[in-house]
């Protein structure tokens, strides 16, 4: 199933997954595409056996075998004129006859034997029942009758059931609408789940005490002091594109001089950690 | 060693990352509940180099603080060649409580995650750290609703004028627009513009900006700001990574964050600057008056939870739920009659 390949652009279901393949009557495949690049005015020939064909008469492949695909095609025109029904026989042998001569016609078309001489048989066949192919393309036979019958009463069922369902639903509707208004509004609690009360009871406000670094040292300088008592003169000012990311020598000088200080003085709570 | 990885009793499996799986455990010497990072090996080539270099990043950093909003480092310990974290248990995340979609998030509540975190990102910040992985995902809040900053695995000191750091940090969605034009010197601005980006998505219940691509990021991030310009930013234009984008009008915020205050939109306006040194500090925020005007910070206790988490606390006390069910459904509840 996996290995079709379109004969003519050699495009498989591999490469392509939405390929899809077309058959004609000569049973003969081809890619989608192809069938809608050869045959844009509508009729063209196969690639392979050059028999002239019609756009329309491309199908999507359903089997994998071409040659079934063919035969489905033929067995459906065939079938259109030899449409006689087991009604039509007096005996049982002569509609296995006619059901044996049908299947000869459909194979011999199918696997191209005797090819002319079997169409001069339908042509014959044609002229010979034309009254009766007329009169039994609009009569059914039994079993389309049976079928149409068991369609009709599963429509009756199907009817039934709606009725019994909608009978049922508006008995359950009933009760509900007293806790409705006209509007649709709701009146009432209508479902368990209602969100828990948002606590009112607030804690204290919040007032902001700064934090400070424990540097067990002299007190580093300020930003302000930094600056104003020449900290930062010694180190390299920022470039511009350091500045633009956010960085600025200052921070550096403050960094550094606060190393510097931490750990400076001997504290006993420090020492007793270690 | 031999103690030690018996005094963690394994409890379950909570998770899985890059560079580590997370489980739940017992802590047997104290009795307490927590969680062990156990460090991947990871590759052939990291385990030549030693110890994973996030795991030794947490190690080193985290070794020396303490603060009541970032994660506590409890205990290290080795076993073959694996080394494992242990770590304060923690029962959810900040992007957990914004997808629960049956949470109400008040005012109140917003200022009190925001104000955990601004709090704990300014002590980190007087220390020299930057966190630079600051996302809802790494926001850890427990069962008492204390916020606790976690993960660091990206965490730098920094201030070294000399030193390059890479602009390849944080989560692209709370990337500040200086990494995004690839600054190589920066400071605690990231994380602040990180924090801004946590607050929105707080206030929205979705990314402020969810972009798929560098370029994207910037993108959504001028749709709503405008073009940085060289008044408004000076010197973005020597940036490495400097784009020009057409040009595009700023939103006032006020159309995007409906719902939001006066104080509270000053607030995000102080944190979203596209220009980094315009951007205000941690310590800066905790003045603004958003933080001291009513409502008070929701109190810990009182902090919205995850349905999951809330049926075990209220286990432990089943009056508290009685009541809150009371008030809710108008008593349908029999009381207990009290003399």
């Amino acid at each position: 199933m996996d290995d079709f390949t379109c004969p003519r652009c050699r495009t498989s279901k591999f490469q392509n997954p939405s390929l899809k393949m077309m058959v004609n009557v000569c049973g003969h495949g081809l890619c989608e595409s192809c069938v809608d690049l050869l045959f844009l005015k509508g009729s063209g020939s196969c690639p392979e056996c050059k028999i002239p064909l019609r756009r329309n008469n491309f199908r999507v492949q359903l089997f994998e075998d071409a040659t079934v695909e063919k035969e489905v095609d033929i067995r459906k025109r065939v079938l259109r004129d030899f449409n006689k029904k087991e009604e039509d026989f007096t005996t049982l042998k002569e509609y296995n006859d006619y059901l044996e001569e049908v299947e000869s016609i459909i194979f011999n078309l199918t696997n191209n034997i005797d090819v002319v001489n079997t169409n001069k048989r339908i042509e014959q066949y044609k002229r010979d029942n034309k009254e009766q192919i007329m009169k039994n393309k609009g009569k059914l036979g039994r079993d389309e009758y049976e079928l149409e019958e068991i369609l009709e009463l599963e429509k009756q069922m199907e009817e039934q059931r709606k009725a019994q369902q909608a009978k049922e639903e508006s008995a359950k509707k009933l009760p509900q609408r007293a806790t409705k208004f006209s509007t649709g509004i709701q009146i009432g609690r209508q479902s368990n789940t209602t969100f828990l009360p948002v606590p009112i009871d607030e804690g204290p406000l919040y007032t902001y005490k700064p934090i400070s670094l424990p540097v067990d040292g002299p007190k580093p300088p300020t930003t302000e002091e930094i600056v104003s008592r020449g900290f930062i003169n010694h180190v390299r000012t920022e470039t511009e594109q350091e500045r633009a990311g956010g960085f600025k020598s200052i921070i550096a000088c403050s960094r550094a001089l606060q190393d510097a200080m931490s750990g400076l003085f001997h504290s006993k709570k420090s020492s007793s950690v270690h | 060693m031999e103690n030690k990885l018996k005094r963690y009793e394994k409890i379950e499996f909570l998770g899985e990352g890059q560079f580590a799986t997370v489980y739940k455990a017992r802590d047997v010497e104290l009795d307490t509940i927590v969680a062990v990072k156990k460090i991947k090996i990871g590759t052939r080539q990291e385990a030549d180099d030693g110890i994973n270099r996030t795991a030794l990043r947490e190690i080193k950093l985290l070794q020396e603080l303490h603060h009541k909003n970032l994660i506590g480092l409890l205990d290290v310990f080795g076993h073959m060649s694996n080394v494992s974290l242990v770590f304060d248990f923690m029962d959810t995340d900040l992007e957990v409580i914004i997808k629960d979609n049956t949470i109400i998030l008040t005012t109140g509540n917003i200022k009190s995650y925001i104000l955990q975190t601004l709090q704990g990102l300014e002590y980190l910040h007087l220390n020299w750290i930057l966190h630079r992985d600051l996302k809802p995902n790494n926001l850890l809040v427990n069962a008492a609703g204390v916020l606790k900053i976690g993960d660091f695995g990206l965490a730098k000191l920094y201030g070294s004028p000399n030193r390059i750091n890479t602009h390849q940090v944080v989560t692209r969605w709370y990337r500040a627009p200086e990494l995004l034009y690839g600054a190589k010197q920066y400071g605690t601005c990231i994380d602040m513009w990180a924090v801004g980006c946590i607050l929105a998505e707080l206030l929205l219940r979705v990314p402020l900006f969810p972009g798929d691509s560098d370029l994207d990021q910037l993108t959504k991030i001028f749709s709503v700001f405008g073009n940085p310009t060289e008044e408004t930013w000076p010197g973005v234009k020597q940036l490495s990574d400097y784009i020009d984008f057409k040009p595009l009008p700023s939103i006032p915020l006020k159309n995007i964050f409906t719902a939001a205050g006066d104080d509270l939109l000053d607030l995000i306006e102080a944190m979203l600057v596209l220009n980094p040194t315009k951007r205000k500090e941690a310590s800066e925020c905790l003045q603004m008056p958003f933080f001291s005007n009513k409502p008070a910070p929701t109190l810990g206790s009182k902090l919205p939870l995850p349905k999951s988490i809330r049926t075990i606390r209220d286990l432990e006390k089943p009056s508290l739920k009685r009541k809150l069910l009371d008030s809710a459904e108008g008593g349908t509840l029999s009381k207990r009659l009290l003399f």
